[in-house]
């Protein structure tokens, strides 16, 4: 047993009933225990405390499993619990639960990836989940998961960023949204907040933050855009925007409002507060 | 699994005035029979309004035979995902019954292949039974498979849903019913569908469950169940909407209801046959619990605004005003 497996049972044994605990001991098919566990385990939220919490953290750093239910954590137990001694045999079992899996399923599977053996194998199943449209299963891979951030290709961190915001997610829970932030990226959701603008609807301010560090000619008009036409909380994404730049006519534009650099020399705006998190 | 009419008969008759639901509201509706993935949006949003607050989805064929097991498969598996959260967002809980249903048991190659992937399937989270299953045109093939499908869910200890067949209905059903007590199955376990007034006597004298389907033209109307009500009571009596893809009316059931009402027939009764017997009967599966209707209930209309972002709270969709000639 590894020592990921060793904490992640004190922490399920800490939250299950004995009797789910002697059903998690039994031997059976890895598809038949993955599809019953929550008949064996209930769904009710863990608790998890700050020591276990510290472990899990030095053991798989990242990942956590911070308001989960039950049924989640055994389920990615049974997972790192499976034979994966052949590699081929072991993407085999995990795909086949992929591919007949219902949603608390999906849910456990995606957010399993960052502790799978083999990281690198699951980087295609990784993007094909962002392209589901099931809110809890996007929710699995983009919130508080370090597998996209450590895995993925360039496209596909850009597809899962866009995916964010289409389906209104909260951008400021994706692990890795300012380390991986890209040129690409951020022509991309310029682009993206053109049609919002030309649709006449609200712009995400989360997306200025992935635009800031990028700021150039083309972009600039954009910041500008917020300073000139639109409220204060968009002033405020742009301040922020343009506090990760050093294009310098972005910079003379912030000076014209001192109110603003206050803010900010003061860490009284951040994203975080700008966004409600 | 309905729909056999023949559209050219439907009459360009004048309808009759919009049956008002007033008489119902605050009650809750469970439709124990309703093809969610032949409807659209529009539905889940009515029959949240009208008070459905659960369904089951059984599965069956869809309108032309499948072609190959990954389409089954793929069926299955929209049951208990994509369908699933779709009703979510209309607070509407969804549960589904997994079954080979008895036309496509016809294509014995293929329903060997089906009968493979069901254990697969059964013992999903929200799979409530065994359905829809039985006979068509009552072939020997339809019969094996029915059988096999019996057996297991003897052995996944989940309900069976049947479906009765629209030709020799009558003796189909009662053989049904014997079939299922030669396995050994208790009647209490088995929810006989598309009941009418020939076959409900037996299938509650021999302890079965009796549901009827609300569904115009070729099932039963309401009126007539209001008289069935009328006769037999509350007892192991649901009744379902059976809405697919054919001419059908997801609202059968509050609808139902609020005829029910409007003749006499009590508060408590309508909630048995509208709501209370049906999750009695699924919920031998251990997999209803009331408290998550509730929950997606809760959810509804939680659109917030935050500092100019929509943030939907549980995947809820955002409402759509239908009376304004203006989308945005």
């Amino acid at each position: 047993m590894t020592a990921l497996q060793s904490i992640l049972k004190v922490i399920i044994r800490a939250n299950a009933t004995p009797d789910a605990m002697a059903w998690l001991d039994e031997e059976r098919p890895l598809n038949t225990a993955f599809a019953i566990t929550p008949r064996k385990t209930g769904k009710a939220v863990i608790t998890v405390t700050d020591e276990q919490a510290h472990q899990l953290t030095s053991i798989a750093p990242g990942f956590t499993v911070d308001g989960w239910a039950i049924d989640r954590l055994v389920r990615v137990y049974l997972l790192l619990k499976a034979d994966k001694g052949d590699k081929e045999a072991y993407f085999r079992a995990i795909e086949n639960l992929f591919l007949a899996a219902e949603m608390g399923e999906l849910v456990a599977l995606y957010s399993a990836l960052p502790v799978l053996p083999y990281p690198e194998m699951w980087m295609k199943r990784c993007s094909e989940g962002i392209r589901s449209n099931i809110g809890d299963v996007l929710a699995a891979i983009m919130y508080s998961n370090p597998y996209p951030s450590k895995y993925l290709d360039q496209n596909a961190w850009n597809q899962l960023v866009l995916k964010a915001f289409f389906t209104d997610k909260e951008i400021g829970k994706i692990i890795g949204i300012d380390t991986r932030a890209n040129k690409e990226l951020a022509y991309i959701l310029s682009d993206y907040a053109h049609e919002r603008w030309a649709a006449k609807r609200e712009v995400n301010l989360s997306l200025w933050r992935l635009v800031g560090s990028f700021i150039d000619d083309k972009l600039f008009a954009d910041i500008k855009r917020l300073f000139d036409d639109g409220k204060l909380v968009d002033r405020q994404a742009g301040a922020l925007a343009i506090s990760a730049s050093n294009y310098q006519p972005a910079k003379e534009l912030l000076n014209k409002y001192p109110e603003l650099v206050t803010a900010l020399e003061n860490k009284n705006l951040s994203w975080d507060t700008l966004t409600g998190k | 699994m309905c729909c056999t009419h023949s559209f050219v008969e439907v009459k360009n008759e004048p309808l009759s005035p919009a049956v008002s639901l007033d008489g119902i509201k605050g009650m809750k509706f469970f439709d124990p029979h309703v093809h969610m993935t032949s409807r659209t949006t529009d539905d889940y949003q009515a029959m949240a309004d009208a008070g459905v607050v659960a369904l089951i989805e059984p599965a069956f064929w869809l309108g032309q035979p499948r072609t190959g097991i990954d389409s089954f498969r793929d069926y299955y598996s929209s049951l208990i995902g994509w369908e699933r959260f779709r009703s979510s967002q209309f607070g509407i809980k969804h549960y589904c019954t997994i079954g080979l249903n008895s036309r496509e048991a016809n294509n014995e190659a293929l329903a060997e292949q089906v009968m493979e992937i069901l254990p697969l399937f059964v013992y999903k989270e929200g799979v409530v039974g065994i359905g829809e299953i039985g006979f068509d045109d009552q072939t020997p093939a339809e019969e094996k498979y029915y059988r096999l499908q019996l057996e297991l869910a003897k052995e996944s200890g989940l309900p069976v849903q049947i479906h009765t067949p629209h030709r020799d209905k009558k003796g189909g059903t009662s053989r049904s019913m014997d079939i299922a007590i030669e396995h050994g199955l208790d009647p209490y376990k088995v929810i006989v569908d598309h009941n009418n007034e020939e076959t409900v006597k037996e299938v509650l004298d021999r302890g079965f469950w009796a549901a009827f389907t609300i569904y115009p033209f070729t099932k039963m109307g309401n009126e007539r169940m209001v008289d069935i009500a009328k006769q037999y009571g509350s007892g192991r009596i649901m009744v379902n909407s059976a809405a697919d893809w054919g001419i059908s009316d997801p609202l059968a059931v509050p609808k139902t209801a609020a005829l029910m009402k409007i003749r006499g027939i009590s508060d408590a009764d309508i909630e048995l046959i509208t709501y209370r017997n049906a999750i009695t009967a699924f919920a031998q599966s251990g997999q209803i619990d009331e408290a998550d209707f509730a929950q997606a209930g809760s959810t509804i209309d939680q659109s917030q605004k935050f500092e100019g972002n929509t943030i939907l709270r549980g995947g809820q969709q955002p409402r759509v005003d239908k009376s304004s000639i203006i989308i945005s």
